[in-house]
């Protein structure tokens, strides 16, 4: 919130492909969720570009980002950041409010997601009276809610248990099948399990793999 | 997003925090009642006084009075001696003023210049005797209550009060008073009296049939005992020992009628500016009109800043409605809704915590004003009761476009006070929303 700046991201130059489960690597305060935040049109770039698919997020206004975000990504938060005064069916489909869906085919539409992400049992269920793995649970299914070509998530596994944040994976494994582009920012090693492409990040930049490995060991 | 989607929205949102939406909106509440009940308080007020201005004559009548002449008055200290003081009403001032467009009829008036009273069998009266050269009444707008308006020679017309004054003077305290006498058609006594060089009372008594009772309007006519002018002359000469020569010095007054309600304020002027008095219920109503303009800009004033200071309230609730939902705004904007978005359910919010407290403040005040009305007229029948005035027609009137308004006024104010939360909630930066804590 200071006036100070800082340089998150500097020269960093990546290229991802459409169908990829990419995973972002990098310690806490290497500018990978800035990444993540620039990508999903949240955050605007001072300079350089942001080409996803034939968008260039570096010329859109705000309303324009504001469409992008609602047609063609889906954010999944480490914080789950479901709003605590909805049910898990009012939550998965608050996307389709401003989307200008139907309303009666939000309904269905919601019930569907929550039924493929294995909560058909918890609908009307408020975010307290749900587990930590449950709640991320839900937020994918918002995320799909709009069918979103892209998929962001910020250190999804980051608040759960090993067994839920498996399970998170999984699900996410099973979103790529499916044909989504995933990009998962994460410090989980597991993560590598499933990702088709590895970025490593140090301080804005990319480095390679060897490179980061010893710069880990290195600060361990 | 769609207008039925965002109005349902703030419905839930609303319905989420009721208990903090229902605080927020009683100060709205207050402000609104207090403006609605003030307003038809002033509103009651003018109706009841324009009802009773109303019968104090039609519109269209002027009462023209013998003035000053301009250079007389315009001349400090006063004309000097032998100059008349005053522009008398005789038959080249009635030419004159008849000479004014839309002048319809003028009517001249003679009084009695003696003392009188009306003596019906053993009971009396006393009403001011006035002389009009009329054959009806009705022209002056009167109605009668009994017999007619017709005026014949010999015949009198009552007024309502004296009507219903007369009193039996030999009776002694609490014996029973006997009941207004029948009056139309019969024959009462008029007996005036003058005084002699040597202080002696001489009295003469005139008889008239009473073809008619007026009906009482609070106005001057309710103390009259209306005769034809031809009758009224030989009395005014025996009173004062002259012949009456009232085209050459002049009548006590005119009775103007304009031929239209438009023209009469400005004929008044114009007969003022040569040198009368003249004077139009009219000029009452404007001033009465006027005066309760004011009093209503100043009834209107108090709620209003009842109402600012619920504004103030609803803009603290917003603000802080922002800061604990500064996460979700973020959320919002991750999932895609746009600035306008955002903007236009906060400022329904505000706005529809302001229509809330408008419609309670509606119903408040207006119910208040229907008790108050309830009050107010039982005390003020018996105070008109008690001073002998007309009684009230309504205490508290609300007309039909004050609780419109108030309510859209409400949310206009609930609008407006959420402009500046709405807009830093509508301009947060998307990623500083989602980190907050």
């Amino acid at each position: 919130m200071g006036q100070q700046k800082v340089v998150a991201i500097n020269g960093l130059e990546i290229q991802i492909q459409r169908g990829s489960f990419t995973a972002i690597m990098g310690p806490s305060g290497s500018g990978k969720s800035t990444l993540l935040y620039l990508l999903g049109g949240l955050d605007r770039p001072t300079s350089g570009s942001i080409v996803v698919g034939e968008s260039a997020l570096d010329q859109m206004d705000e309303n324009e980002l504001a469409a992008y975000r609602r047609q063609k990504v889906g954010f999944i938060f480490q914080s789950f950041n479901l709003v605590q005064s909805m049910t898990a069916l009012e939550n998965v489909e608050f996307p389709m409010w401003f989307s200008g869906t139907q309303p009666k085919y939000r309904r269905q539409r919601a019930r569907e997601l929550l039924k493929q992400v294995g909560l058909e049992d918890r609908l009307l269920h408020r975010p307290t009276e749900l587990s930590g793995g449950q709640q991320q649970r839900v937020a994918i299914a918002r995320a799909l809610v709009n069918d979103p070509a892209l998929i962001l998530a910020d250190e999804p596994t980051g608040n759960l248990d090993t067994q839920s944040g498996q399970n998170i994976m999984l699900l996410l494994s099973e979103l790529h099948r499916n044909g989504k582009t995933i990009l998962v920012v994460s410090h989980d090693t597991r993560m590598l399990r499933y990702a088709t492409d590895v970025i490593y990040i140090l301080d804005g930049r990319a480095v390679s793999e060897a490179e980061y490995r010893a710069t880990s060991e290195l600060s361990m | 997003m769609k207008l039925l989607d965002l109005l349902r929205m703030i419905v839930d949102n609303l319905n989420r925090r009721k208990s903090r939406v229902a605080l927020t909106a009683v100060g709205v509440v207050i402000g609104t009642a207090s403006v609605v009940l003030l307003i038809s308080l002033a509103n009651g007020m003018q109706r009841n006084t324009a009802s009773q201005i109303g019968n104090m004559g039609d519109l269209t009548t002027i009462y023209v009075y013998p003035g000053m002449p301009m250079e007389v008055s315009a001349r400090a200290g006063g004309g000097g001696m032998g100059a008349p003081l005053e522009n008398p009403l005789n038959s080249d001032a009635i030419e004159q003023i008849s000479a004014l467009p839309g002048i319809e009829q003028i009517i001249p008036r003679a009084d009695l210049m003696a003392g009188s009273t009306i003596k019906f069998g053993k009971l009396e009266t006393w009403a001011a005797i006035v002389g009009l050269p009329i054959q009806d009444a009705g022209i002056l707008g009167y109605t009668a209550k009994e017999g007619t308006t017709q005026l014949e020679r010999g015949a009198a017309i009552l007024g309502g009060w004296a009507a219903k004054n007369f009193y039996d003077p030999s009776l002694r305290p609490g014996q029973e008073p006997p009941p207004p006498p029948d009056l139309v058609g019969q024959q009462v006594r008029v007996v005036i009296f003058k005084y002699s060089e040597d202080g002696q009372e001489i009295r003469k008594t005139y008889t008239f049939r009473i073809a008619g009772v007026l009906t009482e309007a609070r106005a001057e006519a309710d103390n009259w005992l209306l005769v034809r002018m031809d009758d009224l002359v030989p009395m005014n000469e025996w009173a004062t020992g002259q012949r009456a020569n009232y085209k050459r010095n002049g009548y006590n007054q005119l009775i103007v009628k304009a031929s239209s309600v438009e023209t009469v304020v400005d004929l008044t002027k114009q007969i003022t500016e040569m040198g009368y008095m003249a004077w139009t219920p009219q000029d009452v109503v404007q001033g009465m009109n006027s005066l309760f303009t004011i009093i209503q800009v100043i009834f209107g004033g108090i709620g209003a800043i009842a109402l600012l200071v619920a504004a103030i309230g609803i803009a603290n609730t917003m603000t802080m409605a922002i800061l604990e939902r500064t996460r979700e705004i973020g959320l919002m904007k991750a999932i895609g809704a746009s600035n306008r978005d955002v903007l236009s359910i906060f400022l329904g919010e505000a706005a529809g915590i302001g229509l809330v407290g408008g419609l309670g403040g509606v119903l408040l005040g207006w119910g208040g004003g229907k008790m108050l009305n309830l009050v107010l007229l039982r005390t003020l029948t018996t105070q008109a009761a008690e001073s002998g005035g007309l009684p009230p027609t309504v205490a508290v009137y609300t007309p039909v476009w004050l609780p419109i308004f108030a309510v859209l006024f409400a949310a206009v104010i609930g609008l407006l006070s959420g402009l500046y939360p709405a807009l830093r909630a509508a301009t947060l930066e998307p990623v500083m929303a989602l980190k907050y804590e």
